[in-house]
Parts: C-alpha cells; structure tokens; sequence
C-alpha cells in the first residue's frame, strides 16, 4: 500500500458498541498506516464512552441523521482534512479488512474513482439471504438499465473513494439507503467504478435494520430514487 | 352567480385572512417570505370576489359549471401548492439542519483534541460528553449542568 496517501476509514455506528471495538481493533492490526473515524451516529449506547476509553478516533453526532447523514459527516472530515482516499465500511463487523489493500489497488493505480467491495464476484462468504440476494440483483439490474453499468453488489457498504469523489460527496449524498443511489451519481458524474472480490461477514452481534415492511419500503424508495437520480442528472446535463 | 350573502362571508373571512397574516408578521411569528404565496393566494382570492363574472368565465373554461365546485377546486388547488411549498421548506431546512449536525460534530471533535493538547494536566479528564456510567445511587456529587456539560449534546444521549 502506498504509504504517501493519506487514507481515512469512516465507520458509521449506530448502538454498535458491541462490536465497534472488533471493527477498530482489526484496522489497527492490519492497517496501521489509516487513520480510522468513527462516526457516532446519535447512539444511545455507550459508543461514547468506549471511544474515549479506548483512544477510538471518533465524531458524535448530536442528532441521529441516519445512515447517509453519518457517512457524509466522515465525507465532510476527509474532505476537510485533505485525504486522499477515503474508505467506508460498516460498523458491524460485517467488512474483513484485510482485503484493503485488493480494495485500494484500483484507486491508488488511478484505474478507478470508486472501488466496491462486491461478495458476489467469486461467491465466497456471507452471500445473504436467497430473497434479499434477489432484491440485490433487481437493483443491480435497474442501476444498469439506467446506466448501462454493470454492478453486482449495489448494497455493499465497503467501499473506498479518492479525492474527486470525497469532494461530492462531502457535499451531496443520498440520505437513507444510499449505497445504490451513491453508485448511480457517481456513475452520473462520470465516475469509473470498479468492483473488487472481497468475503464478507455475518454482522458480529445486532440485527439488521432492513426487515419485513421495512424491506418492500426499502425496495421501492430505493428504485424509486434511481430513476429519479437518473432522470434528474438527465436533465441537469 | 355568487350571491350578495356569500360574497360578504368570503369578504369578511378574506378580511379576517389579511388580519392574521398581519398580526403573525407583527409579532416576528413567520417570515415575510413565508409568507408571499399567502398575500398571494389572498390577493387571487380577493379578485375572485370583486369580479365573479370573471371567475364564473374562468370555470367555465375549466369545464366546471357549478359556482361552489368552481370555488372548491380552486381552493383544495391553492391548499395543494401550499402543501408543496411547505414540503419544500421543510426539506430544505432538513438539508441545513444535517450540514450543521455535521459541522458542528466535526468541530467538537477539534476543539475536544485542541482541549487535550493544550491542557496537558486535564489530559486525563474524559472528552465533554463521555461522562463514566455513573451508578444513579452515588450521582450526588458530579454536576451534570456544569460548564463542561456541552448543551448541544444533552438531547442526543439523554434519550
């Protein structure tokens, strides 16, 4: 890995204090030259307290903004702080980040704006649930008849950005959901996205916050604002 | 044709409309660019009454041929622009609302590690709101209003 580039990882935590400290521990061993920001996203747990009991590098947001508010906050601090790279990846323990280093190859090759940590390309790992795996490839499917890109995991929230793109989404990014709609702007803005085998996790202790209603809601905002993304950065073009 | 009896309710309710915009504009209550699309929809409202022949050939066009139906979608159409308009600032202060949630984390953290640097016999003391579990029996002697309590963090951790 480069060690010239400043590379920031943004760890957005709603009440993941259970597993947060993993999450810390395992970029600390395998990638000591990141700096590392937690973006406490409003917990309720004690998330403060185990940053500052553990030198944990953290932002505390005083309102809860949800999941899209808390990445733009470690956005907005990249940005601010002049990283290079800036890298996202769940609080959960779900993203082994041993496979940085395969993740930022294409960023740092300049081959790539946006690299996705994609569990689909050689099927290793948590692979998900059959019907949300279906849910995945519907999006995949709607994000490229929108654009005519092909991206296997929509969802993935492990995913690295330079400069360029820090800079956007510092100052713009979808609010709830946003990992497909993020693709698609980007994709809009003339970004080159490559997706990167890594394996992932099931989540270390937690649930998921998409079940049951929430899942149908999830699907129709979520292709709801695909097409609106698209159609919009249509006419703003 | 509107008749006399209704043209005067409409009128003192139009006059009754203006008053209160009046007032809350006097007492700082909204702003006045709130309130633009109100004096406007006022102002329609109020041509509406001084002329009805021309409403009466405005609904017409419309393919409306009743007085009242004519007034009725007229209104639930001006309700439904001001709806929208709301809608719009609402989002628009949620868009400022999470840039300056956001600015103002960014800048506790600073002023949090500025504070350690500079104090180094307070390096020890916990960041603002990272205060320790504290046994609800023996919080008798630690002042939770006192100025190192930053206010904007109250609502968020004492949910």
């Amino acid at each position: 890995m480069d060690n010239r580039l400043k590379i920031l990882i943004i760890i957005p935590a709603y009440n993941e204090a259970a597993n947060l400290l993993q999450v810390v521990e395992n970029i600390r061993r395998h990638c000591p030259q990141c700096d590392h920001l937690v973006v406490d996203d409003g917990s309720t747990d004690d998330t403060a307290a185990l940053c500052a009991r553990h030198g944990i590098c953290a932002v505390h947001l005083p309102i809860n903004l949800g999941i899209g508010g808390a990445v733009q906050t470690g956005y907005r601090y990249a940005f601010k702080n002049h990283y290079d790279i800036a890298v996202q990846i769940d609080g959960d323990g779900q993203h082994d980040v041993s496979y940085l280093p395969d993740l930022l190859q294409p960023l740092i090759d300049q081959e790539a704006d946006i690299a996705i940590g994609s569990r689909f390309i050689n099927k290793e790992g948590f692979q998900s649930s059959p019907l949300r795996r279906m849910g995945i490839h519907f999006l995949s499917f709607l994000i490229r008849l929108c654009t005519g890109v092909h991206i296997y995991d929509v969802t993935s929230g492990f995913r690295a950005v330079n400069r360029r793109f820090i800079r956007l989404y510092a100052g713009q990014y979808p609010v709830d959901y946003p990992e497909p709609e993020a693709i698609i702007a980007a994709v809009m803005q003339q970004g080159a996205i490559r997706e990167v085998p890594v394996v992932m996790r099931e989540r270390g202790s937690g649930s998921s916050s998409i079940r049951g209603l929430k899942s149908a809601y999830y699907m129709i905002k979520v292709s709801l604002s695909i097409l609106i993304c698209r159609i919009t950065f249509g006419i703003r073009r | 044709m509107l008749s006399v009896k209704l043209m005067v309710t409409l009128g003192i309710a139009l006059a009754a409309y203006f008053v209160l915009i009046l007032v809350f504009l006097k007492n700082r209550a909204i702003e006045l660019r709130y309130t633009l699309l109100w004096i406007f929809s006022g102002i329609v409202m109020g041509i509406m009454l001084l002329f009805p022949q021309a409403f009466r050939a405005f609904i017409n066009l419309l393919g409306i041929t009743s007085t009242m139906n004519g007034l009725f979608v007229f209104f639930i159409g001006v309700l439904i622009m001001l709806c929208m308009s709301l809608t719009s600032i609402v989002s628009r202060q949620t868009n400022k609302l999470r840039t300056l949630t956001q600015e103002l984390a960014i800048l506790e953290k600073r002023i949090r590690e500025l504070e350690r640097s500079t104090s180094p016999k307070r390096s020890g003391q916990l960041p603002l709101h990272d205060f320790p579990q504290i046994d609800p029996d023996q919080d008798q002697g630690i002042d939770r209003q006192g100025p190192l309590t930053a206010q904007g963090h109250g609502d968020g951790y004492d949910v």
